[in-house]
């Protein structure tokens, strides 16, 4: 079995998805991470940018609310293994040209407002007019059935869903739940619905529309706690809930005297009696309080309390060897120096080092988190450069003239 | 109208929340999804065992999980049993699972094992910590993933404990889907089956990636603590705000001179302030300063003010909401994001519904989650041909 899964790097191996063609129409995060997905796995995908100043994200520093250090992490990794076409798309050849793309392309993508497509004559119709095969795909905002006339950027979203005044301890500020946690999210649902549409092209012959949005995503993403709200309207579900009154005191967050630890046991008198014979704490072991899952769980309150003074002795490593002696599954809660020098993110990929053009060295990314063992992923090259593969695409892939990409340059359509 | 999973078949072994709800979602999408219901599979969220799931009259996230699916309750320990295991794989496309490598390997249900029935088998893995590395014999459970992945320290403010967001589980779930169509795709094209493992470790990673790729790009020691909300690099994007009432106000405008006359005006500061009137200084000298204004001039209206306010003026800035909000929009329920679902027996409840929308073969809820064993003689006799008599004969010996 380890064998069978071991990662395979040898020259020649094939990828899924070689052979479909993707035009990228994206900015900034979702539809590029979705786009990033398709090409980790060998899709030919040409992002499609405006010249001069291209996708927004290429900008990035100069907005100033993210940190982005000397080379443009935030572009460059969503972009990865991909084309860079510059058209203007404010001129009627430009939009031609993409039609003409479109109508040699498996996929068309964008996350670019409804308005915005329809205004540029790009919509779904005229598209798949021109290419009935073509999988027209959007990630819009707040979904295709209603337009609505709002921003939505992640946390925007994000903030309507309710989840995230659901985290963290009671009277503490919401919490959002990382920069483009909902975006990511909705970007491999789009990706998926893509897979999806071209696993039933191959009986009907036909693309179709789908739409992967923010907010669909991220409902979705609360699934845990808003489903059963769903269900019970009960307001426990909603509101936030404290560590110290945790039902079930062996699943739970426990400070050691360097670091958090998360416990993760089922309420049963098994591992009760494993966990009271690592503790050191004969009082709590013999408190009759605790003597049974019910009482253990009636007395919660006082089991967190007794437990936090306990872990809190040692450091967690000690913890850690114990549990894992008696059986217990646990973890160290790390920070993101810990998972940077963590094996197990590299040995599977899920971390990765590539060469960066841009600084001229070898750079950290983040990797492939979906593991196939004959046609696995892989990241060839990060980020193009704006608009480098123009000229050889329009000759490629629209068997265009030179003199015919000459007079496109002259008029401003190509840079 | 059509479906886009028309005819595939998928066999599920699987006990984890995340794992079974990819079968759920190839199931609202068509597949025919067969979950193998063993008692050594018991389905994970039929009891409270975190203690953060009081028991509901409906269990509802079981409902989510295993819908659109059939149940076969089989015992895989008889020879018996075995034997229509086998054939059933025989039939099928994807098999999906969250068994450890060891278990896997122990009864028989490893890669190798099924392939001696469909060779073409596509062996799809929901795990805790991936195929490789010295972790990967790890449970699956989301909790032990999620704090490995670095960032439960720093979500929250300073001196607050850390915070587990359930949230990671959820990207390994479709990872996991698109993982299957992307070896369903190869498949298609050469033949060829595969494993496919997607693992709440990388699930999680992904679900926070830009706060990690920041740090793997700067490896800076203040992405390691977390920061005060009135201590953020921009005071109009990320920063939060209590509002008089109680709701809490997020701003997302990073782009602080596009939006700032129109921001002040709502706020009631003059546009011409010398403290905030450009970018630099906003960002910049004055953010600190900025932030304590912000934090006062939002005190002192309640919520529903300035959700009325922000949305008239277009400014992407929103009152944080809490799970009333999509209960009620009607745009959650026009995507069907949220369904409204009459239940046999419980009436009219909601649900979660389907994230991705397709033209052409729309998701739908073709059955509510199966009961323990409910199509164990229908898929017998429909889906593997045998006989009334021999089907009696299982059920009497206790193989089914």
């Amino acid at each position: 079995m380890g064998e069978a899964i071991a990662l395979i790097r040898k020259e020649g191996v094939s990828k899924a998805l070689e052979g479909i063609r993707v035009l990228d129409l994206t900015q900034w995060l979702q539809g590029p991470v979705c786009a990033q997905f398709l090409a980790d796995f060998g899709a030919e995908v040409i992002h499609i940018e405006r010249p001069v100043t291209g996708d927004g994200a290429r900008g990035v520093r100069s907005i100033k609310a993210l940190p982005v250090g000397d080379w443009n992490q935030y572009f460059l990794v969503i972009n990865r293994n991909k084309k860079s076409i510059a058209i203007d798309l404010k001129k009627a050849a430009g939009r031609a040209l993409l039609c003409d793309l479109a109508a040699k392309a498996d996929v068309f993508l964008s996350n670019f407002p409804i308005d915005v497509l329809r205004g540029l004559g790009l919509t779904y119709e005229k598209l798949s007019e021109i290419n009935p095969g073509l999988v027209y795909a959007t990630n819009t905002g707040y979904g295709h059935a209603v337009e609505v006339n709002r921003p939505s950027y992640d946390i925007n979203v994000q903030a309507l869903t309710g989840i995230m005044t659901r985290q963290g301890e009671p009277g503490q500020p919401p919490i959002y739940l990382g920069m483009g946690s909902g975006d990511t999210y909705g970007g491999i649902m789009s990706a998926l619905g893509i897979l999806l549409a071209l696993h039933q092209r191959r009986r009907t012959g036909r693309g179709q529309y789908i739409d992967a949005s923010l907010y669909g995503a991220q409902l979705f993403m609360g699934a845990p706690t808003l489903q059963p709200f769903l269900a019970s309207r009960n307001p426990f579900y909603a509101r936030q809930q404290s560590r110290k009154n945790a039902r079930n005191p062996l699943w739970n967050r426990y400070r050691a005297k360097d670091k958090w630890l998360f416990l993760c046991a089922e309420n049963d008198d098994e591992n009760w009696s494993k966990l009271c014979g690592s503790l050191d704490a004969p009082d709590t072991a013999g408190d009759a309080r605790f003597a049974s899952p019910q009482s253990r769980a009636e007395n919660h309150v006082a089991l967190v309390e007794a437990l936090d003074s306990a872990v809190a002795k040692k450091p967690a490593q000690e913890w850690l060897e114990r549990w894992r002696a008696a059986g217990l599954a646990a973890s160290p809660i790390q920070n993101l120096k810990e998972l940077s020098e963590d094996p197990q993110a590299w040995e599977n990929e899920y971390l990765m080092k590539t060469h960066c053009n841009e600084v001229g060295r070898e750079v950290e990314i983040r990797g492939l988190p979906v593991t196939l063992s004959k046609t696995p992923g892989s990241v060839e090259t990060l980020g193009p450069e704006l608009g480098q593969d123009t000229e050889i695409l329009l000759m490629e892939a629209l068997e265009m003239e030179w003199d015919r990409i000459e007079e496109l340059k002259a008029e401003g359509v190509i840079p | 109208m059509s479906k886009a999973l028309d005819e595939l078949v998928v066999v599920e072994i699987c006990s984890e929340f995340f794992a079974s709800l990819c079968g759920a979602m190839l199931g609202d999408f068509g597949a025919r999804v067969i979950r193998i219901d063993d008692r050594s599979n018991p389905r994970s969220v039929d009891h409270d065992r975190d203690g953060m799931h009081p028991p509901e009259r409906w269990n509802a996230l079981d409902e989510l999980a295993h819908r659109n699916k059939q149940s076969l309750a089989l015992d895989l320990g008889k020879p018996a049993g075995r034997e229509i295991f086998d054939k059933l794989i025989a039939t099928a496309d994807v098999f999906l699972t969250d068994l450890p490598f060891a278990e896997q390997a122990a009864r028989g249900l490893d890669y190798d094992a099924l392939r001696e029935h469909k060779r073409d088998i596509i062996f799809a893995r929901g795990s805790g910590f991936g195929p490789n590395g010295p972790d990967r014999d790890l449970p699956a459970i989301d909790e032990l993933a999620a704090a490995r992945t670095g960032v439960m320290p720093t979500l929250v403010q300073p001196g607050e404990p850390p915070v587990y967001t359930g949230a990671g589980q959820m990207q390994t779930t479709v990872m996991l889907a698109f993982g299957i169509m992307t070896a369903l795709h190869h498949r298609e094209e050469s033949g060829e089956g595969q494993i496919v493992d997607a693992s709440l470790l990388g699930g999680n990673m992904y679900s926070q990636s830009l706060d990690m790729q920041a740090y793997l790009a700067m490896k800076d020691d203040r992405f390691l603590e977390p920061v005060s909300r009135l201590d953020a690099g921009n005071p109009m994007s990320g920063p939060m705000y209590p509002s008089a009432d109680g709701p809490w106000v997020t701003l997302a405008m990073p782009d602080t001179d596009k939006y700032w006359p129109t921001f002040a005006e709502v706020v009631g500061l003059d546009v011409d302030d010398p403290r905030f009137d450009d970018h630099e200084k906003r960002c910049g000298e004055n953010r600190l300063e900025m932030m304590q204004v912000l934090d006062e001039l939002f005190a002192k209206q309640p919520g529903s003010h300035w959700q009325k306010l922000l949305a008239e003026k277009q400014l992407p800035a929103d009152v944080i909401q809490t799970y009333d909000y999509p209960v009620e929009d009607p745009t959650a329920k026009a995507n069907r994001y949220i369904l409204d679902l009459e239940h046999p027996s419980l009436g009219s409840i909601q649900s979660l519904g389907f994230p991705i929308y397709m033209s052409e073969a729309p998701a739908r809820l073709r059955r509510l989650a199966p009961t323990v064993g409910q199509h164990s003689a229908e898929i017998l006799q429909e889906h593997l041909g045998y006989s009334d008599a021999e089907i009696e004969s299982f059920e009497q010996d206790g193989t089914i």
